[in-house]
């Protein structure tokens, strides 16, 4: 089964008096599968967001239609295992993280204790245990993005639409929301991930979809799309500066060309986190 | 097999809950309503006079000015907060994006609508009541004092007033102080108040801006305070005369000032006009439900 399928899914936006329609989305064919993690990418503009609000109807198409779990998407009942994190989302700022996910499990029909102990267990997967009874009006803006995380996983979904999750959050708060997703998708959870940060969605994503314009216009599995068939890389410890002129030669005896010859190079990401790793000071430390 | 997801009134609650516990937190709905139980507690200190011997008199003078401020905070202040409030709530629900996290849950868009009107309703009526409590007070506090004076006037005096004559000074003031149709003009001015919330909610439906809902609304008011007198105006004319009926006939709801005055206004038409105004908030929240059943969020 497919967890989200649209089909011709078609936006036009009006612009104003005699200023005619945008064109936002353009007979978009996705096909979500169950258990998949999905990445939507795709440059400012492209009809990412307006892809997941025509999905939670939350925008009405002007053509085409979309299924969740092949419910009609105009349905109420379609949105029953649908978790959603907005873009830079921002919550009832008086509320507490608890009560914000009291609220909205509540909201899904949750009551009594399987309610409280599913907020506990939130909290401590989002790393927000030590700050449940603290208003949001003091969260940092990857509190806020955490929280939101955990309130689109309260009523447990099958299914979770996540809008630019690391938006606006530190590497570490970043590399946290990709282990997390990677937790989800091997709890079995179907995700649709949409984002421009590319080293991260090549790493979470097993199939992605580049939409440009409105239009989906590159689509396929995540390894298959990157990997360069037409060469080979090798990867050698310890070799001599005789060995790598022994290699080279043999490359080119068996027909083929040495292209480049390089140390691999870690990434930056890499690199900053195991910098703030090492550095072993802890949180609260001051001069 | 799909769960069907009926229309439920605990999540109407819930939002109503949330909204109001919001509104609640405003700075500007705190200041609005210290200031109005500011105004209603000092009233009597602007309503100090004194006509002739009569205290009976005077102590009636004295009881309709402060009814009239308080009446007056009542009305205009309680419009402020129930206009203000739901003024701010759609914009604010898009502004900050928490309108996609609720309407993304198994929630429908008409209790999420629901929900938000129910909350500022509960806002209002707590308001009201706030400010009727104060109001009762003052009167309370007043009437005591001026059954103090006319006892202290009545000793005062070469020849003492007789007990009878004293009694019925003081049977007049508590009479004056404690007329009971004054809830019913409390209760007018709160539906009035609804259904000024209701006309404001159904502009915020199709405006982002919350100085344009306020703005309209404030239109209607004035224009619904006129409709009375340009019905009389426009008597056969068939076609204005439909037109008027569109807007609410808000001077309907202003017993107040005959209450002032000491008519009786019958609980009968008292009925009628909470009747007109529920029929009217119900068209009114129906038609801000049919524009966000289909506005793009």
């Amino acid at each position: 089964m497919n967890a989200i399928r649209t089909e011709n899914l078609t936006k036009k936006y009006a612009l104003g008096w005699h200023k005619g329609r945008l064109l936002a989305l353009d007979r978009l064919n996705l096909h979500v599968r169950e258990g998949e993690v999905y990445g939507l990418l795709g440059p400012n503009g492209s009809g990412k967001s307006t892809a997941l609000k025509c999905i939670l109807d939350l925008v009405t198409p002007t053509d085409g239609a979309a299924w969740i779990f092949d419910v009609p998407c105009p349905q109420v009942e379609s949105r029953l295992h649908v978790g959603f994190l907005p873009e830079n989302p921002y919550f009832y700022r008086y509320l507490t993280g608890a009560e914000t996910l009291e609220f909205y499990g509540k909201l899904c029909g949750m009551k009594g204790a399987a309610l409280w102990h599913r907020i506990a267990e939130l909290l401590e997967l989002v790393g927000l245990a030590p700050a449940r009874d603290r208003r949001l009006a003091g969260y940092s803006k990857g509190m806020l993005q955490r929280i939101g995380l955990a309130q689109a996983l309260i009523h447990d979904p099958r299914l979770l639409l996540l809008d630019e999750p690391t938006a606006g959050v530190d590497p570490i708060g970043s590399r946290d929301i990709r282990d997390l997703i990677v937790r989800l998708k091997a709890m079995g959870k179907t995700v649709l991930l949409s984002s421009h940060l590319l080293a991260q969605v090549q790493d979470v994503c097993d199939r992605i979809g580049v939409l440009n314009l409105g239009k989906m216009i590159l689509e396929g599995d995540v390894n298959q799309l990157i990997s360069d068939q037409r060469r080979l890389s090798f990867t050698v410890e310890g070799l001599p500066a005789a060995g790598r002129q022994q290699l080279e030669a043999a490359a080119r005896l068996a027909g083929g060309t040495v292209v480049t010859v390089e140390h691999p190079q870690t990434t930056l990401e890499s690199l900053f986190l195991a910098a703030v790793n090492l550095d072993k000071r802890g949180a609260g430390h001051h001069d | 097999m799909t769960d069907h997801v009926g229309f439920s009134v605990r999540r109407v609650w819930l939002i109503a809950g949330n909204t109001f516990t919001e509104s609640l937190r405003q700075k500007v709905y705190n200041i609005l309503l210290i200031f109005a139980l500011v105004v209603i507690a000092s009233a009597s200190f602007f309503a100090q006079f004194t006509f002739g011997e009569d205290i009976a008199q005077t102590a009636s003078y004295e009881l309709k000015s402060i009814k009239d401020t308080c009446f007056g905070a009542l009305s205009v202040i309680g419009m402020l907060i129930a206009v203000v409030g739901t003024a701010m709530l759609l914009p604010n629900e898009l502004e900050n994006r928490t309108i996609y996290t609720i309407l993304a849950k198994p929630v429908r868009r008409v209790e999420f609508l629901l929900g938000k009107y129910c909350g500022t309703v509960l806002l209002t009526l707590v308001s009201v009541v706030l400010m009727t409590l104060m109001f009762g007070a003052e009167l309370v506090f007043k009437e005591t004092r001026l059954v103090a004076d006319a006892r202290a006037e009545s000793a005062r005096q070469a020849i003492p007033t007789d007990a009878q004559q004293l009694a019925q000074q003081i049977a007049k003031i508590h009479a004056a102080a404690f007329d009971p149709d004054i809830v019913k003009a409390v209760l007018l001015i709160f539906v009035k108040l609804c259904l000024l919330a209701a006309i404001t909610l159904l502009v915020s439906t199709f405006s982002t801006s919350m100085v344009f809902n306020v703005a309209v609304t404030l239109l209607v008011f004035f224009a619904g305070h006129m409709v009375g007198i340009a019905r009389d105006a426009w008597q056969g004319h068939a076609l204005l005369t439909y037109l008027l009926g569109v807007l609410p006939d808000l001077g309907l709801f202003n017993v107040a000032d005959d209450i002032i005055l000491g008519n009786v206004i019958p609980w009968a038409h008292v009925g009628k006009v909470v009747a007109y105004g529920g029929i009217y908030l119900s068209c009114v929240v129906g038609a801000a439900q049919l524009i966000f059943a289909t506005r793009e969020i």
